[in-house]
């Protein structure tokens, strides 16, 4: 029963983990229609960035705060000056842009490769962080329930901002109708721009409050955005609800399928892909009629 | 039995019902408009029709079967066919190709796998028969996105008769039309055979009194009227929902 | 003359006269090649062969994926795992059955045709963005089990697959230029049948499904049948590729499979779109030839790959979506 405690709060922490992913993917998505294949490169952006700043200021904490800046920034820049403009082009079918994100997932792993190495890396725990906690009768690192803490006070954060702020309600309505948004005024490519650089951050930040749990390496970003990817599938693309019941769905499954069908487990969250494409193909809570 | 019956339709989207509650019955051989302001459900009563979308209750019934949900495919092939309000054509592809591939829907040939497609001359032979039907013999080796407006409204209907259909559904089949094209697309679909059940959404009045013999008009996802084309001109309640002074 | 030219044209359905003389052009174009793929090996050295190898594999595994991407407008992010799967199956029922290549070849390929008609089944139920997604996690499904089945050494992967016997023909396929031949052979194979299934009804249909699904429904076709069934031919093409390309390396390893394989695949396909049956192996040719280049001048492969990806996709005429929507009928 306490391994079965042990792994429930496992599988929660990494839900969480790739709910940051996903809502991050989610939410460019829904806006914007982009699916950006190379997610996980800002992930391990955010991560490297998070390192570089606690190996340089020993603050863990600065490292959380500055870490998601920088794919911020460079997820904004790309949206503003590359994918923008081809959008503008005329090369906007979905497609295209997830096939030019395709190539970057590439290029942001050679990149990526070619500055790091293959070493790991790593960022330590902050003194407050450490320790255990006596948690549903297991002795839990507290650090992880940081991390839990911290997921779902995104997701509230997200869904409070985008239900209940102005912000949020230009965000939805940029979803229903772009053109409309743009001539009420609004300077919708600064939107996309920032949305994007968000959605790049939250990312980041999910690989710096990863990064003393896993280790920092340039492959990082690869086998947690294919589980991502089948995250905002089943969640149903573009729903940010939809991210976050799908990230637990999957994270629970995947952990839950470690822990007591090792063999299995690879193949746990496919199996729930399948099922899903077999009986509701739209995802969770995505819409029937989605057109490419 | 009537070519077209639909009984008690309803389409609820949440708490907005579309359809609500439609009774639609069409003799064969007819001529049948369906008129109505916009939002009052003509376009969903075809995509429920043709089984793009699945009713929330009630019946549809074709030459007395009912209409297999989901399965648009199998709507075509039990004898109703359609043309859509916005064109949906195979755009690269030439007129000729179109047709062809439309005609070949319903012959053996098409499960086959390594014989060529110009190898199978009763469905080119059909496809230019349409084609002559509807006076795109002209154009036969065009590209779809080479063609004027007009000319693709015809062919979005040549492709529609390539089902030799005994229902034809037609949304908006004038719709952009020139004065001159719509005049054309009139002769065509009058030169059409007589047995053939014609369904027609329209909002160009001049189209629906040339072809239609009964009008059907919808309000708020029902019928409010049904009749001959006089009697719907000279109803009090159509006029004030819709047709207006200048047809009264 | 042009009398002549138009009833020729109409027994060539959708063929304008002009194509005709393009098609007869063609014909030639194609003989040509032919006369100097038999020839090569006389013309050139190994290198120059190896090339011609390392191309024509390409062009099988591009024109399997080009019946998918290019035909039928299904982008999928994960053929790779076919092409995986056809070298798999060699070394397993060689290497772990014992059996005979020419009992393992039809069975590998006869297990790929039923793993891909239900990996195919799955995915259709899918469209544009996500159905790129589901068969980029399909692959990586398979890419995973590779990489952890003890079975097959994991990612040291099998050696020793084992080219064909010849021996009854007095050749032996470790020779380059008798292998050589023999892909030529299979590729030249696999070219005349995917060249035949287009032109068939079966094709015009995937064509159609390509332009308007849904009108290619509302005229009647059950098309979620020929989704699947062009996925699971292109995944048989595929695994043939994958055939070939472990018997030339004698080896296979997961690294086939990968999601970078899959985007080379759809790299060659977009270069080479608007050749329709040629340009997969004309996508295959600037690729193979753009790789060799690359990797003389730098290390970093993937980073210049994916620059080289972005501008072709980001530029390439019309886009991707249109450079796939080039294959009219003019084409076939």
């Amino acid at each position: 029963m306490q391994m079965f405690f042990l792994q429930l709060l496992n599988g929660l922490q990494l839900s969480m983990l790739i709910f940051l992913l996903a809502a991050g993917l989610t939410l460019i998505f829904g806006l914007m229609d982009i699916l950006n294949l190379a997610h996980g490169a800002f992930f391990t952006m955010g991560a490297y960035a998070g390192w570089f700043v606690s190996k340089s200021t020993g603050s863990f904490w600065a490292a959380l705060l500055i870490g998601p800046l920088v794919p911020f920034l460079i997820g904004a820049l790309l949206q503003a000056a590359v994918l923008q403009p081809l959008v503008r082009r005329g090369r906007s079918t979905h497609l295209d842009l997830a096939l030019l994100t395709f190539g970057l997932l590439f290029a942001t792993a050679g990149t990526v490769e070619y500055f790091f190495g293959s070493s790991f890396y790593s960022i330590p725990v902050p003194a407050i962080l450490s320790g255990h906690v006596a948690v549903l009768g297991v002795d839990y690192p507290l650090y992880r329930l940081f991390v839990i803490g911290a997921g779902l006070a995104v997701a509230l954060v997200l869904s409070l901002v985008i239900d209940r702020t102005p912000i949020g309600a230009i965000l939805r309505a940029g979803v229903d109708n772009r053109e409309m948004v743009t001539a009420l005024g609004i300077n919708i490519n600064l939107v996309f721009a920032v949305v994007f650089g968000v959605g790049a951050a939250l990312a980041g930040f999910a690989g710096v409050i990863a990064a003393p749990i896993m280790s920092v390496y340039s492959q990082m970003g690869i086998a947690i955005v294919v589980t991502t990817f089948v995250v905002v599938v089943v969640g149903g693309l573009g729903n940010l609800k939809g991210s976050f019941y799908g990230a637990l769905f999957v994270g629970m499954t995947d952990t839950m399928a470690q822990a007591y069908l090792p063999d299995a487990e690879l193949f746990a969250i496919y199996v729930l892909l399948v099922a899903m494409m077999i009986f509701r193909p739209q995802g969770l809570f995505g819409s029937t009629g989605r057109t490419a | 039995m009537s070519a077209l019956e639909i009984r008690k339709l309803t389409k609820a989207y949440g708490g907005l019902e579309v359809i609500a509650g439609l009774d639609l019955t069409v003799p064969e051989g007819q001529r049948r408009a369906v008129i109505g302001p916009n939002g009052a459900g003509k376009t969903t009563l075809f995509n429920l029709i043709t089984g793009w979308l699945p009713p929330t209750s009630g019946q549809i019934l074709l030459h007395g079967v009912p209409v297999r949900k989901g399965r648009p495919d199998l709507v075509t092939r039990s004898g109703l066919s359609r043309s859509f309000q916005k064109n949906m054509l195979l755009e690269n592809v030439t007129v000729l190709e179109n047709l062809r591939i439309a005609c070949q829907a319903f012959h053996p040939s098409r499960h086959s796998i390594l014989r060529p497609a110009a190898s199978f001359p009763e469905v080119v032979g059909k496809a230019r028969r349409v084609s002559e039907q509807m006076h795109l013999d002209k154009c036969l080796h065009r590209e779809v996105k080479e063609l004027s407006y007009g000319q693709k409204r015809q062919l979005e209907v040549a492709i529609a008769l390539c089902a030799e259909p005994k229902i034809l559904l037609m949304d908006e089949p004038a719709a952009g039309t020139s004065p001159g094209e719509r005049v054309n697309l009139i002769r065509l679909i009058n030169e059409l055979p007589a047995n053939l059940t014609i369904v027609l959404v329209e909002h160009d009045m001049d189209v629906v009194f040339a072809i239609c013999d009964v009008i059907t008009v919808l309000s708020y996802g029902k019928v409010l009227a049904t009749g001959p084309k006089e009697a719907i001109q000279a109803d009090a309640e159509v006029i004030e929902a819709y047709l207006g002074r200048q047809h009264a | 003359m042009t009398e002549r030219l138009t009833m020729d044209a109409t027994n060539l359905a959708g063929r304008t006269p002009r194509s005709i003389t393009v098609l007869r052009r063609r014909s030639y174009v194609a003989v040509i090649c032919a006369i100097a793929l038999l020839l090569l090996p006389f013309l050139s050295g190994d290198y120059v062969l190896t090339l011609a190898i390392e191309v024509m594999i390409a062009g099988v595994f591009a024109s399997g994926l080009n019946v998918l991407i290019g035909y039928t407008g299904l982008a999928s992010a994960g053929h790779a795992m076919f092409y995986g799967l056809g070298g798999y199956g060699i070394g397993i029922g060689t290497a772990i059955f014992g059996w005979p290549l020419w009992v393992t070849v039809p069975a590998t390929l006869a297990c790929i045709a039923l793993i891909s008609t239900v990996v195919g089944a799955i995915c259709t139920r899918t469209r544009g963005v996500e159905f790129l997604l589901i068969t980029l996690a399909f692959s990586q499904m398979f890419f995973g089990a590779a990489v952890k089945l003890r079975l097959t050494n994991g990612t040291d992967g099998m050696a020793g697959i084992p080219r064909p016997d010849l021996s009854s023909l007095g050749v032996s396929a470790d020779d380059p230029v008798v292998f050589y031949y023999y892909v030529a052979c299979v590729a030249a194979l696999a070219f005349v049948v995917l060249a035949l299934i287009v032109r068939s009804p079966f094709g015009s249909v995937l064509i159609a499904i390509r332009e308007s699904e849904r009108r290619a429904q509302a005229m009647g076709y059950a098309v979620g049948a020929y989704k699947i069934g062009a996925f699971g031919i292109s995944g048989v093409v595929c695994s043939l590729a994958g055939v070939l390309q472990a018997q030339y390396i004698y080896f296979i390893n997961p690294d086939s499979m990968s999601w970078q394989s899959s985007g080379e695949g759809i790299l060659m396909v977009i270069i080479g779109g608007t050749g329709a049956i040629l340009g997969p192996f004309v996508g295959a040719a600037v690729f193979v030839l753009v790789k060799q280049g690359l990797s003389l001048v730098t290390g970093e492969y993937n980073l210049f790959f994916g620059i080289f990806f972005m501008l072709v996709v980001a530029f390439f005429r019309g886009g991707v979506a249109g450079t796939f929507r080039t294959l009219t009928g003019r084409w076939r």
